[in-house]
């Protein structure tokens, strides 16, 4: 019975990401800017190179021809050929997914780390100065433009205390081959435990910066959650029962108000996983976000169509997982 | 009577009109990198009394609706490989051509043009720049602007580099004290390819040419130089003959000679060469038919019609020589990610949007580099360059923008250094449409600005005045032609000719 539950729900992905895939192609081509245009830059060129190119690139086509052969190559799992890199599109999301992913969790990890002591202490405590200098803390860390917050913490951390390095995911005189593309998994591979170390060191600040921000909204889920579940009958049944108040807090309490701060944390990873271009510009880390903007400005279309498709998909299965945490919570809930 | 009350409507407004003439209302169109300068020039012309706004845009949008003519006054910027005005000048001033967003025409300027890109006698193409350049500046098309300096800084441990006016990063003699590992922090976000047939930019350029040879090379100041060739004759008006170095090998071991030149300009020549995909490089060679070969160390270059040979000498710094037994041996995709050349440096690995690594290719025809590998690392934003540099993770950071000069020249062991720039900024203007398709508005703006402060304020200084599009370092630029002066005065007189209220 949970199986086809669950298979139902993977399936109902597909006719999503082809909507979202048709939407995307419909508003990049609505989008002003001609790729051929961009592609031959300042040069001298005549018309019959640039009617050439179009034509290669299929974009002498009617509209609707494009969009019949876009969803053809889709349905054969063939995403097209970047015009500008002239290289697989699978191939350059796969080339970058690794290290977004890769940032996406030490972001998640960190906002944990945060989230989860600060919001269950500022419940605890509610109305204390704890609780009002968390909740302020927080507004501080929601609103804080991470391009200001990441540079300052290079300034900080890389450039006087030479505690980190300033960018990219590893030093720039190590070597490393790529196997999965994860640093951190690559560099157990080789067992080269000092570039394992160094790898985990350029993750620190890029993680923080994205991080904080989560976990000022995370911080406040749980605070908000914990608050209503402490003043539930059952909270006071265990009080009564005489179990030690830790007990209550972690067994009884915590686990029923983990379930918004789940749905929170499932859909910012959703949203963390497309990338953080800003993030990834600063901290010069090689994620699919940097892929996909620079792929906006250039009207690669066909990058930008297969990454938004992706991003859809991401969101689904995000969705679909927490859900999924949710029975593991509270058998009461199904899928 | 009644009748009569509707015509006296018309003949009170004509009465109006020409009491009170209408200020000059337009709004300038500026991309997100020139907001700053936009505001200053829109305050600049709100003083002498031009009813003028502006507008921001993304550059990809803006250049579009430019092309379709739906604006009348957008700053654009403009690059030139050559050091000539040839793809620069003409395709931005010649009536029609690509870059010719002002809608300029001239028949004096097109013709001047024809002859510069045509002749193949150097005094007659130096005249008709020159005669070019007084006919543009006096019909003033656009409003003239300024070349920026190319910023780039490094580590006082850094020797023999000097960054160059087109961008290239030569390092065939450079040192760093206490490693014999160089890392430069690059301004792109990605290199694009490794195939020297497959990409347009400059910095993809200025990475291949240190695993590539072409037949010619630049200085860091736009001087062509021999390199693969060694010389070269005229041996008709549509004919160049090149002689090959003769001891160049590829990195492989494969000898360089005339096949390999033959085979690399004709992937880039025919259409769908590099595996059914076109070479978007074929453009910046000119009029060029084909290339053949003599014998082993000898080719030729011919045109469909008569091409300066320095403008040829300029084109070919542009075109790195592959090894043609290598790539039809493993095909474009193998050879796209294991490159072999001639250059002073091999490739070695890397992923081209997070760093790339070159080594010392000790058996290059010049001599092996002094360092062992160089180190290419992408850093798109400015600050964490300098953080980098600050840091000591880099030993030279490209692309500094000129508000952050200050804060590095502060520092001790790092120094900025600078190099003439190849791209012209200016303010485009309408001429199809009023109110710029007169003579006297077009000037009155050029006299309304104000560029030395602009340049001192928003540039630091780090940016020169240009008369023109044509830029000093260019074959043919006048040197005695002075820009239009900042003179209020003389634009408000301008204005109230052309019949607009100035108060």
């Amino acid at each position: 019975m949970r199986l086809t539950k669950l298979l139902e729900r993977v399936l109902s992905a597909i006719p999503v990401a082809i909507g979202v895939a048709v939407l995307a192609f419909m508003f990049l081509r609505f989008l002003p800017g001609d790729p051929v245009e961009i592609m031959l830059g300042e040069t001298q060129v005549t018309q019959q190179q640039i009617d050439s190119l179009r034509n290669q690139l299929n974009l002498d086509k009617p509209l609707i021809t494009q969009l019949a052969l876009f969803l053809a190559g889709v349905l054969r799992g063939d995403l097209g050929v970047s015009f500008v890199k002239n290289a697989p599109v699978v191939k350059l999301i796969a080339d970058t997914l690794p290290a977004t992913i890769e940032l996406t969790m030490a972001t998640v990890l960190v906002a944990i780390l945060i989230a989860l002591p600060v919001g269950i202490i500022s419940a605890l405590r509610a109305g204390s100065i704890v609780d009002r200098s968390v909740l302020s803390g927080a507004l501080v860390g929601v609103s804080m433009p991470a391009f200001w917050f990441g540079l300052l913490l290079i300034l900080l951390f890389a450039v006087e205390l030479k505690l980190f390095p300033t960018s990219g995911r590893i030093a720039a005189t190590m070597v490393v081959d790529r196997t999965t593309g994860f640093m951190l998994i690559d560099t157990l591979l080789a067992k080269d435990l000092r570039a394992f170390g160094v790898a985990l060191k350029h993750l620190v600040l890029p993680a923080i910066t994205l991080g904080v921000v989560f976990a000022a909204v995370l911080a406040r889920v749980i605070r908000a959650s914990m608050l209503e579940v402490l003043s539930k009958d059952f909270v006071t049944t265990a009080r009564a029962k005489g179990l030690r108040e830790w007990s209550v807090i972690i067994k009884h309490a915590l686990r029923n108000a983990l379930i918004p701060a789940l749905t929170v944390t499932g859909l910012q990873f959703g949203e963390l996983l497309g990338g953080n271009m800003i993030v990834e510009t600063i901290f010069a880390w090689p994620g699919l976000g940097r892929l996909v903007v620079s792929s906006i400005f250039a009207r690669d279309y066909v990058v930008v169509q297969a990454a938004v498709m992706l991003y859809a998909l991401t969101y689904v299965a995000a969705n679909l997982v927490v859900d999924a945490l949710y029975t593991l919570l509270n058998p009461r809930i199904s899928l | 009577m009644h009748r009569l009350k509707w015509l006296l409507v018309p003949l009170a407004a004509l009465l109006f009109a020409s009491a009170y003439a209408e200020k000059l209302t337009f709004v300038l169109d500026v991309a997100e990198n020139r907001s700053d300068e936009g505001q200053a020039i829109v305050a600049q012309l709100q003083a002498i009394g031009i009813d003028a706004s502006l507008r921001i845009w993304q550059s990809t949008v803006l250049k579009e609706e430019m092309i379709a003519g739906n604006r009348t006054a957008s700053a654009t910027d403009w690059g030139s490989a050559y050091f000539d005005p040839f793809d620069l000048a003409i395709p931005k001033l010649r009536t029609k051509d690509r870059g010719n967003y002002s809608f300029y025409s001239s028949d004096v300027v097109d013709e001047a043009f024809r002859v510069a890109s045509t002749s193949i006698d150097d005094a007659a193409r130096a005249a008709a720049y020159l005669s070019a350049q007084r006919q543009i500046l006096a019909d003033a098309p656009m409003v003239f602007g300024y070349v920026l300096q190319n910023i780039e800084a490094s580590s006082d441990s850094v020797h023999g580099w000097e960054p160059a006016a087109d961008n290239s990063e030569n390092f065939h003699l450079t040192t760093v004290d206490g490693s014999d590992t160089l890392i430069i922090g690059l301004r792109t976000n990605a290199l694009v390819t490794l195939d020297p047939a497959m990409y347009r930019d400059r910095d993809n350029e200025a990475f291949l040419r240190n695993i590539f040879d072409a037949l010619t090379i630049p200085t860091s100041d736009g001087k062509v130089q021999p390199h693969l060739a060694t010389a070269w004759r005229v041996i008709d008006p549509l004919t160049y003959e090149f002689d090959l170095r003769p001891d160049v090998t590829f990195s492989n071991g494969e000898v360089l000679d005339a096949d390999d030149v033959v085979f690399t300009f004709d992937r880039i020549l025919t259409e769908g060469g590099i595996d059914g995909a076109t070479s978007p490089r074929a453009g910046l060679l000119g009029p060029i038919s084909h290339a053949e070969k003599v014998d082993a160390k000898t080719v030729r270059l011919v045109y469909k019609n008569t091409f300066p040979q320095e403008l040829v000498l300029q084109a070919l710094t542009h075109f790195q020589i592959v090894p043609k037994d290598y790539i039809t041996e493993v095909g474009v995709a193998t050879f796209t990610a294991a490159p072999i050349g001639s250059g002073p440096f091999v490739y070695a690995r890397g992923a081209l949007d997070a760093q790339v690594v070159i080594e010392a290719n000790q058996t290059h025809w010049n001599g092996a580099p002094k360092l062992k590998a160089v180190v290419w690392q992408m850093m798109p934003e400015a600050s964490t360059r300098i953080a980098s540099l600050l840091a000591g993770e880099v030993h030279i950071i490209q692309a500094v923008p000129p508000d952050l000069v200050e804060r590095l020249s502060s520092v001790p062991g790092v120094s900025v250094h600078t190099a003439l720039g190849t791209r012209a900024y200016q303010i485009e203007l309408n001429n199809s449409t009023a109110p710029f398709n007169d003579t006297r508005v077009r000037q009155a703006i050029n006299y309304a600005i104000d560029w030395d402060s602009i340049l001192t304020n928003i540039y630091r200084g780090y940016a020169d005045r240009l008369a023109t599009p044509f830029l000093p370092s260019g074959f043919g630029y006048a040197q005695d032609l002075a820009p239009y002066p900042y003179d209020p005065a003389k634009a408000k007189e301008l204005l109230k000719q052309a019949g607009y209220d100035t108060n």
